[in-house]
């Protein structure tokens, strides 16, 4: 199936993108596991003519080149949803976005690159009211772009708590998670 | 200063020892007071495995402590029903020990030894243990079956204070030993001082006695008694469930992480064995090589471990006694001891019983007791051996849930499962009284504030040990501020429930911090969104 | 050293967000039901402790699945909801839940007798009297019993032209088709026909067991299963996959044989495709050439029934349906009807029932299409019953929207 962008995340960032790219009229699909609980951005997004594939999730992709080509869920097996564009907001460990193991954490999706700390005895303060540093991780990004092994990937756009720096975990980072999410947009809208 | 001359014996320390002490002093008519600088059972007593050896164990190095372990373990099957579950434990041999010396000819010298204790101990087939317990190494060469099980420290603990102060004792938790009242030679008594408001106070009696595990290192010396102790480090891993439902230990030399015990609603690996300064013993981390060990001996018994979530770490201390110490030479291969300070140090009115295990509590409560009575001339037998404790005359969570009115609910049964045959002092009155407060440990409203008037409880960890609450998956996620904010309302506090939950998630910060990573990080995040954003499922508006 | 976290039915990979209460159709409605969370994960630690712990309350979960389609862990919340009622769940079946979970063998019985069995069935005092005596809620209509059965017609009027088709796939029609409405069969046969492809039936098909796994009769359940999952391998190993109508069956013959029933379709499962995903996959790829009726116009409202939510497989319906000229195809927001197979046909689940479906309802009465399209036969039923607007399967409604003879002739080159 082929669309003009494909989200993958159905979170704040993910959603918020989502309604605003199909509103103005690109053919976009949301991947989203698990529920979606932004029932704004959802309904205007349905309504505007988006699809979403609720309770899926994507389990791989196909490069070509320097651009991601296409991503493979779960659920739909061997039909590949292709786009010009990609919007990966698929959190940090809660959702999955990242993932930790005893020593390292990752990006499990496309193996992008995470910024991280390896000495795992500095991810936590022993006060649980503290500042969390493991909270702090998340993908790197050269001009918006997503990077593998320090190359760009030119129409992979990481958003929302993915990425280093943003987190909810921490306070209320609702606006500054819908400026990554509009940063996206933004940066497919120009191309 | 209020001075108090009203009691026979003075017992330092609320941890298993010294409740079944002061257990035992009580039912032998003496005027008891015991002592807690925090809540009872929060040294070793709260921080081991919870098994019920068998004695099994032992049985080839240590036959008189195998044998008093099967002994203990056949009592407390009967006195403690309510604190026990008879799992029955495995003893499997793997293809590596035979490579190290310890292959099937072992298995025949560890049969042999166990027999001879007393412990009834057979031989099955890989086969049979598979079958018997399906999680077990399925390339094991042998088994034994022995008669383990788990045992419920929090609640045999809470079982002895209780009938301790059924039987006239006074309890003092949060109460601080400072230092000992003495006259030449004589111990009179204690100072004290109550942690919470910083009053000290004094109280009298013939009679003190030391059980204040590793920490009755210092207080001997307060005594100007020397009991040379060694501080032996035990960390451990709680698993997210019942991964095992027989115990499983190797049959090999005792060592790091070769026990595997199921206990209420999850699965504990344990433990390691390191010998740490006195300064240590009150802050205790697990460090990451105690995880990785625990975890890679732990996969040895039960592949499936490496896959499956664990909840928490901790360590507690085990105040083993160092044998170049004691000048008489005496008690010290039993493993407990039990010191009469005016024969070895020359200091009248002072007895020190440490050394033991969980699991030989009550022998040990036995032998301080009969040396409290030596002193004070009182000649009366010990019953506690014969004697139920509250709580487990009737055990079993069948029959105590037939005692609601209709089906128990979730909740009610859990409080069964608990409470034991005390479940009836839980007043289901309202509907909320019956709303669940942790929904993974089926904790209600009821059960805190039975907890609350009846069990002696302060604050949410003291909670926790007395109803589980917060102890499962979530680790209090979901739970804590409904939880503190029942627990204020029930103490008459109702302005400490913030403070009550910042504590409480202070330590379950701690526990899980050890192993955050894979589902566990992620919970820690989770945790941290439900307390520092206020909404998190809010987005409706946005 | 620690992999990623695995568990029977990941339910230790639930981190108590409590997602799956809030999407949970029967908890809103029904105070004594503890929800997915409780009864699921929550309950599974206990019940792994003593089997006490098993709550009786867990047979209201209707099983629409919308608790794993929610949950952000994966956690296969229904499934473990089942899985305990089948370990733990140790009563003997009412009569009743026989009656209603034997598809397959009161559709024969009822189908020789339709004329009668529909008459009575609809008749006021029997109903009253199936309400009080057996249960059945007085206000629902049993599914009627169509007196020829769908495999009666295809071997009279469907089976001799079948082998003349170069492609051929295997047709798991279900109870409902084969005993209700035969007519979807038709539609089937008319659609693939015209596409080109020949339809065999499974023979000695089975009953998917979706309603037996409901009342706990799992020995059945399963021995149907095995039977089922043979005659699919032989199909494949022919070259034929297996195409099916009914998003349940689907869902069961997929997911719930090997985690339930514990019955190995890993050989086939690959191969049992829904019809809409089928012909979505045949027409995108350009094998299949589909050539529209001209000035077919239908104004459609998409129910996305529970089960299809669960295999994720909406999608291909909709795309299918919105390649039709002519068709507005509006997607109602997606909830559950309140049906959930027999459930809602039990007299102590009416209620709950109807009032699971309101939101639903509502939405259709807002949008006021021509018809409803959905996949789900029970749907269909609790949706007309409580709207009166018709519903077609989308496959019905591609039988009208296809000049079926053009069609062929454009797939036979």
């Amino acid at each position: 199936m082929k669309f003009d962008v494909v989200i993958i995340g159905g979170g704040l960032a993910g959603m918020t993108a989502a309604a605003e790219l199909q509103k103005a009229g690109l053919k976009c699909a949301v991947v989203a596991a698990g529920l979606s609980l932004h029932n704004v951005s959802r309904r205007e997004f349905t309504a505007a003519g988006g699809t979403l594939l609720a309770g899926d999730s994507v389990v791989s992709g196909r490069f070509d080149g320097d651009r991601l080509a296409a991503v493979r869920t779960g659920k739909l097996g061997s039909v590949e949803l292709e786009a010009d564009n990609f919007i990966l907001a698929s959190g940090k460990y809660f959702s999955q976005g990242l993932v930790a193991d005893m020593d390292r954490v990752y990006e499990p999706l496309f193996g992008l690159d995470v910024e991280y700390d390896e000495d795992r005895s500095t991810w936590f303060d022993p006060s649980f009211a503290a500042p969390q540093k493991f909270l702090e991780f998340g993908v790197k990004t050269e001009d918006g772009c997503a990077l593998k092994d320090g190359s760009k990937i030119v129409n992979l756009y990481p958003a929302g708590e993915l990425l280093a720096g943003v987190s909810t975990a921490q306070g209320d980072a609702t606006e500054a998670i819908k400026k990554t999410a509009l940063a996206a947009v933004e940066a497919i809208r120009r191309k | 200063m209020p001075v108090n001359h009203d009691f026979d014996v003075i017992i330092i320390g609320g941890g298993i020892t010294g409740a079944g002490t002061a257990r035992d002093c009580a039912m032998r008519g003496l005027k008891v007071l015991l002592i807690e600088r925090s809540d009872i059972a929060t040294g070793a007593t709260g921080r081991n495995h919870g098994l019920l050896h068998s004695g099994a164990r032992y049985a080839v190095k240590d036959s008189e402590s195998a044998e008093e372990c099967i002994r203990e373990n056949k009592i407390l099957r009967r006195i403690a029903a309510n604190c026990v579950e008879v799992t029955g434990g495995l003893f499997i041999t793997l293809p590596e020990d035979a490579d190290s010396g310890f292959g099937l000819d072992y298995q025949a010298t560890f049969l042999e030894a166990c027999n001879k204790a007393g412990i009834e101990a057979r031989a099955i087939s890989p086969r049979e243990a598979i079958q018997m317990e399906p999680s077990v190494n399925p390339t094991l060469i042998g088994a034994v079956v022995v008669p383990d099980g788990s045992v419920d420290p929090f609640r045999l603990c809470s079982a002895n204070v209780t009938d301790a102060v059924l039987h006239g004792a006074k309890v003092l938790v949060y109460t601080e030993f400072l230092d000992f009242i003495r006259e030449g030679d004589t111990i009179l008594g204690v100072k004290v001082r109550d942690s919470r408001t910083g009053e000290t106070a004094e109280y009298r009696a013939p009679v003190t006695v030391n059980a204040a595990g590793i920490w009755g290192h210092g207080v001997a010396a307060k005594a100007g008694v020397k009991i040379g102790m060694y501080p032996a480090k035990g960390a451990l891993l709680v698993f997210g469930h019942r991964v095992n439902n027989v115990v499983i230990n190797r049959c090999r030399k005792s060592a790091d992480g070769d026990i595997l015990v199921p206990g209420d609603s999850v699965t504990v690996i344990g433990t390691t064995s390191t010998k740490v300064p006195f300064e240590e013993c009150d802050h205790m981390e697990v460090t990451p090589d105690e995880v990785k060990l625990l975890l890679r001996e732990g996969c040895a018994l039960c592949p499936s471990l490496a896959s499956t979530r664990i909840l928490r770490a901790y360590a507690g201390v085990r105040p083993l006694v160092a044998d170049d110490s004691d000048p008489t030479g005496r008690s010290i291969s039993r493993g407990i001891v039990c010191l009469d300070h005016e024969t070895r140090d020359g200091i009248k009115g002072f007895v020190s019983i440490t050394g033991g295990k969980l699991m030989t509590y009550r022998l040990m409560a036995e032998l301080a007791t009969d040396a409290v009575c030596r002193k004070l001339g009182v000649n009366k037998t010990c019953t506690t051996a014969e004697t139920p404790l509250p709580g487990s005359m009737d055990g079993r969570i069948e029959s105590v849930s037939k005692r609601f009115e209709g089906k128990p609910s979730a909740g009610q049964k859990g409080a069964a499962g608990r409470q034991g045959d005390m479940v009836g002092k839980i007043r289901f009155d309202t509907d909320a009284d019956k709303q669940l407060v942790c929904e993974c440990e089926n904790v209600t409203l009821a059960e805190i504030k039975y907890a609350v008037r009846e069990l002696g409880v302060s604050n949410l960890e003291d909670l926790r040990r007395r109803t589980r609450v917060g102890m499962g998956t979530c680790q209090g996620t979901l739970c804590i501020r409904r939880a503190a904010k029942a627990l204020a309302e029930a103490l008459g506090k109702p302005e400490m429930a913030e403070k009550l939950a910042a504590d409480y998630l202070d330590e379950r910060w701690k526990g899980m911090r050890a192993v955050g990573w894979g589902d566990t990080l992620r919970e820690m995040e989770f945790m941290q969104r439900v307390y520092k954003f206020e909404k998190p499922y809010s987005y409706d508006e946005v | 050293m620690q992999e990623t976290n695995i568990s029977a039915k990941n339910f230790e990979q639930c981190q108590k967000c409590s997602l799956c209460e809030t999407v949970c159709p029967v908890m809103a409605n029904n105070p004594k039901y503890a929800g997915p969370k409780r009864s699921g994960p929550d309950g599974e630690r206990y019940r792994l402790k003593n089997g006490i712990f098993f709550e009786d309350s867990l047979k209201y979960c209707l099983n629409c699945k919308r608790c794993e389609v929610a949950c952000p862990s994966g956690v296969r919340i229904a499934d473990l909801i089942q899985q305990a009622r089948i370990d733990y769940g140790r009563k003997a079946p009412k009569l009743r839940d026989m009656m209603l979970a034997s598809t397959d063998q009161m559709g024969p019985l009822a189908g020789a007798f339709a004329p009668i069995v529909n008459f009575s069935l609809g008749l006021a005092p029997v109903k009253g009297l199936m309400h009080a005596t057996i249960g059945v809620d007085k206000h629902r209509t049993l599914p009627k019993y169509s007196s020829e059965t769908f495999v009666h017609w295809y071997k009279k009027h469907a089976e001799a032209a079948q082998d003349a088709y170069k492609k051929q796939i295997s047709y798991f029609h279900g109870c409902y088709a084969n005993y209700n409405y035969p007519q979807l069969g038709k539609d089937f046969v008319a659609v693939m026909n015209a596409f080109g492809i020949g339809v065999q039936l499974i023979p000695e098909e089975r009953c998917c067991g979706v309603a037996k796994i409901a009342n706990g009769m799992i020995a059945a359940a399963t021995r149907d299963a095995k039977i089922n999952i043979e005659a699919f391998l032989r199909s494949v190993k022919e070259g034929r996959e297996v195409v099916t109508v009914s998003t349940t069956c689907t869902l069961t013959l997929i997911e719930e044989y090997p985690e339930l029933l514990k019955v190995d379709n890993s050989e086939v499962r690959d191969h049992i495709s829904l019809v809409e995903q089928y012909l979505y996959k045949g027409i995108a790829s350009g094998e299949l050439k589909p050539v529209w009726k001209d000035g077919f116009k239908a104004r459609a409202a998409y129910h996305c029934p529970c089960h299809q939510e669960r295999l994720g497989w909406g999608i291909f319906t909709t795309e299918l349906l919105k390649m039709i000229p002519g068709m507005e195809l509006i997607e109602l927001e997606s909830n559950c009807c309140g049906i959930a197979g027999t459930y809602g046909f039990k007299k102590e689940n009416y209620k709950v029932s109807q009032a699971i479906g309101k939101p639903l309802f509502d939405n259709i009465a807002a949008v006021a299409p021509d018809y409803v399209a959905c996949e789900c036969e029970t749907c269909k039923w609790q949706i007309e019953m409580s709207t009166g607007v018709p519903v077609k399967n989308p496959v019905s409604i591609l039988a009208e929207a296809l000049d079926l003879e053009k069609t062929a002739a454009a797939n036979r080159k």
